[in-house]
């Protein structure tokens, strides 16, 4: 066994930050070396996992393109676009619910679980189950180096609860977040932008589940965010869903609408609807079949291009007005955009990349793999944050707007959308009673003018006020938002100096609680699963031990004699009878042994090789 | 002007060092000029302003102290959200002019909210036209460009007196600052409209 030397300084982990893009299709790490970010990829392999999981009746979860291969054959236990659901409550997501094969519940506070095999599972268990994956495949492209600690990006649009969904899940993952960065920002870092000198410039990022636009500029380095805007139900699956419709459509007239209903049905349609968008981006027309062999069903149709933008011109479109939106909330003309840049995998569609360019009147940026720039920009600003470079900054904003419920349920903004971050707010406060050692708070996020539209962030409760008339309490209430896009509360009464005491409970998140439940949880999986692996492992090996031994054996057998072969023997004999143990222990044990009673075997076969080896040398040479 | 308590270097703005390049602390009292080293004037020249927002920025933003000590890292965090803050206000005409004379003791606009009579006349014939524009759901109402290049000019004009009122800088409770403050509530109706009337072109522009 040779030594291997690590140079623990130079190769020291805490240098090292993965940028994790955790998509509602697909997910992928990076990370910065040799001066660059590049994608970490199995070797040979396409660095895209897909977000797919699938839950076998028995053994742990498959996460990735295996999990998706079972889609079609068992949609009830596998889950896909997780991310639509990250930091959201039913109702929210009612739409998408019906068109899943699984149920849906909610928490008290609520938050949705799906039911899979009799076992809730929150959407936060599920991404962290995703983001293990990503960053065990990360951790092995390079090269077994650990590291645990990541960026990770999420749309521009997401809101508070979203976001804090997202660093949940990580927590779960045993992952440690440097940062949540938005995803077209940190595309516009992986575009290397900052070597120019001065301009604006528009990130269009369609991806598979949501829409976001962000308008930067650029100026001595520094990427500032101006706005940003977007759809968090726009994305790839839409495009699909066009697709599918027409399936089902005539499927359902061609052989009753039962069948429309069924799972295998819908999981089909869907791949194959994806398939034929996917074949349309290089070809005018295209086959579009579903073929599912558990209905009999055989249903195929042509394509064409043309077919396909006429059905998909309206979410086109969608994605166009977000584009205006941002624009006058950068206060900036199509004109005075000097770079467009394109991001997700829906981008590759023809119909969007040609109105994009005719909006802006320039050729978009297309260089970089759109499925990869964010990762890559991840990993950019994961160097930045560890301290290894600071040639560049990004200021970005917060994407909405945040404010207090008022008396009548209308909304006071406090923080204004698109704010650089970070950023602070002072509000005073006064009693309306005589006496009143209390206020109530309701924070909220969103543009809408009532409290009731805009996503409540949670409410909290202002005591220690010292009893005074009624208007007489000067209370100021500070809110920060962190660099991290995080909101911290803090409250002071100004004529007595006494802080008094918030606490914010959480609208659809985990509490710290509820976390580390998950979290001792996930440790107690961990140990089956990493018990379930030993075991594979050591059978694996006492299987190649013992095959070697009865080829060794064979072929050394004269110069063994009868009592020694006997042994031998008894212990493959053994062996094989110990290998079907579950336990981790008696495999070790088995194994052990078998080592053991094979020595004799080794030192003859160590033996005849040296004796080859070194047939017709002279002493001296040796 | 300042200097660096580590290295005695003059410092353009007081929340941070480019040589040391480190957050200082800076008293809670200064002023948003202060903090970006800026003599105290209405007249603001925006992109110098903006260059020296994003010089200090990049010596004392959070993500540069991500692996520093807890005290460091909540100083950038502070005078990150501080310099940011400034920014927006002193960028802003409008903002700029309301934070003066809040900060020399002239009325809010609680305090001052008489509006003169024509003026607001003239608000009710905007309103007027914005209501009919809403509800022509096809086509923008034509009269709805002259009204924002009207708006736009007397915005403009508003904008001009302030400044010609807080130049040079009135002493504290100068009757300069209400009338400042008069200016300003009649540049808030017309940013008002001027929201609405942009509302009203993005849903138009729509092609859906």
């Amino acid at each position: 066994m040779a030594y291997i030397e690590l140079n623990v300084l130079n190769n020291s982990a805490s240098q090292l930050a993965l940028g994790i893009d955790l998509g509602t299709t697909n997910s992928l790490a990076a990370v910065w070396r040799d001066g660059r970010p590049t994608v970490l990829r199995p070797e040979g392999k396409s660095a895209l996992i897909p977000s797919v999981i699938h839950f076998p009746r028995d053994g742990a979860p498959i996460v990735g393109r295996e999990a998706r291969d079972h889609a079609v054959v068992d949609p009830k236990h596998t889950v896909f676009s997780i991310k639509r659901f990250m930091g959201r409550g039913l109702k929210d997501v009612a739409q998408e619910l019906a068109s899943l094969p699984y149920s849906a519940t909610e928490t008290e506070r609520g938050l949705i679980q799906l039911e899979i095999h009799g076992k809730k599972y929150t959407p936060e268990e599920l991404s962290a189950l995703i983001l293990m994956k990503v960053h065990d495949v990360a951790c092995k492209a390079l090269g077994g180096l650990e590291t645990t600690n990541v960026v990770i990006t999420v749309p521009a649009y997401f809101d508070d609860t979203q976001r804090q969904a997202t660093r949940d899940a990580a927590r779960l993952a045993g992952l440690d977040v440097l940062r949540i960065i938005n995803e077209p920002t940190a595309a516009s870092l992986a575009y290397g932008l900052d070597q120019r000198d001065k301009g604006n410039v528009v990130v269009f990022d369609l991806g598979g589940g949501t829409f976001d636009v962000t308008v930067l500029s650029i100026e001595d380095s520094v990427f500032r965010v101006l706005s940003t805007a977007g759809d968090t139900h726009l994305g790839g699956d839409d495009f699909d869903q066009k697709l599918a419709s027409l399936a089902r459509a005539d499927v359902a007239a061609k052989h009753g609408p039962g069948i429309v209903d069924d799972p295998g049905f819908q999981q089909a349609v869907r791949m194959a609807a994806e398939h034929t968008k996917i074949a349309l981006t290089t070809d005018p027309d295209a086959d579009f079949h579903v073929h599912v062999p558990e209905l009999r069903l055989n249903w195929r149709r042509r394509v064409t291009r043309a077919e396909f933008d006429a059905l998909t011109r309206d979410l086109v479109e969608r994605a166009m007005d977000a584009c205006r939106r941002a624009l006058s909330d950068a206060k900036l003309d199509p004109k005075t955009i000097d770079e467009v840049v394109l991001v997700g995998g829906s981008s590759r569609i023809p119909a969007v990349r040609a109105r994009v360019a005719e909006f802006f009147g320039k050729t978009p940026h297309t260089e970089l793999n759109p499925e990869e720039v964010v990762a890559l920009g991840a990993a950019v600003q994961a160097h930045i944050l560890i301290g290894g470079k600071r040639d560049m900054l990004l200021m970005d904003v917060t994407p909405l707007s945040l404010g207090l419920e008022t008396m009548g349920g209308a909304v006071s903004k406090i923080i204004q959308r698109n704010s650089t971050i970070p950023c602070e707010a002072t509000e005073g406060f006064t009693t309306y009673a005589d006496n009143q050692t209390g206020i109530d708070f309701h924070i909220v996020q969103g543009e809408r003018e009532l409290a009731v539209d805009c996503r409540s962030l949670g409410r909290f409760k202002l005591t220690g006020i010292p009893p005074m008339p009624a208007g007489m309490a000067r209370v100021s209430v500070k809110f920060h938002i962190n660099a991290d896009g995080v909101l911290t509360v803090g409250a002071r009464e100004q004529s007595t100096g006494a802080t008094a005491r918030v606490e914010i409970q959480p609208m659809h998140g985990l509490t710290d609680a509820e976390v580390e439940t998950m979290l001792l949880k996930s440790y107690e999986h961990a140990q089956e699963d990493f018990d379930a692996r030993r075991v594979a492992d050591l059978r694996t090996e006492i299987g190649i031990m013992v095959h070697a031994t009865e080829k060794n054996m064979n072929a050394a057998r004269a110069g063994l004699d009868k009592e020694s072969v006997l042994d031998l023997e008894d212990a493959m004999a053994a062996a094989k009878a110990a290998a079907k143990a579950a336990d981790v222990k008696q495999l070790q044990k088995a194994r052990d042994e078998f080592e053991r009673a094979t020595m004799p075997l080794a030192a003859l076969l160590m033996n005849n090789v040296a004796s080859k080896a070194l047939r017709g040398k002279s002493l001296g040479e040796v | 002007m300042t200097v660096c308590p580590h290295c005695a270097a003059e410092l353009e703005s007081p929340a941070g060092c480019p040589h040391c390049k480190v957050p200082l602390e800076v008293p809670e009292d200064a002023s948003l000029f202060d903090l970006l080293g800026l003599e105290h004037r209405f007249a603001v020249d925006v992109k110098d302003l903006r260059k020296r927002v994003l010089k200090v920025s990049r010596d004392i933003h959070p993500d540069f102290f991500g692996t520093s000590a807890p005290g460091v890292r909540e100083l950038a965090e502070k005078n990150s959200a501080r310099v940011n803050k400034a920014f927006e206000i002193l960028s802003d005409d409008a903002e700029r002019a309301d934070w003066i004379v809040r900060d020399l003791g002239g009325p809010d606009e609680q305090e001052e909210r008489a509006m003169p009579r024509e003026f607001l006349m003239e608000v009710l014939d905007w309103n007027e036209i914005l209501e009919e524009a809403r509800s022509r759901t096809e086509a923008l109402d034509p009269r709805l460009e002259p009204l924002a290049s009207e708006l736009s000019e007397r915005r403009g004009q508003a904008i001009a007196s302030i400044g010609a009122l807080l130049t040079p800088m009135p002493p504290r409770g100068s009757p300069n600052l209400v009338r400042v403050r008069q200016e300003l509530n009649s540049i808030r109706y017309v940013d008002r409209a001027l929201a609405e009337i942009e509302a009203l072109r993005l849903a138009r522009a729509s092609v859906r």
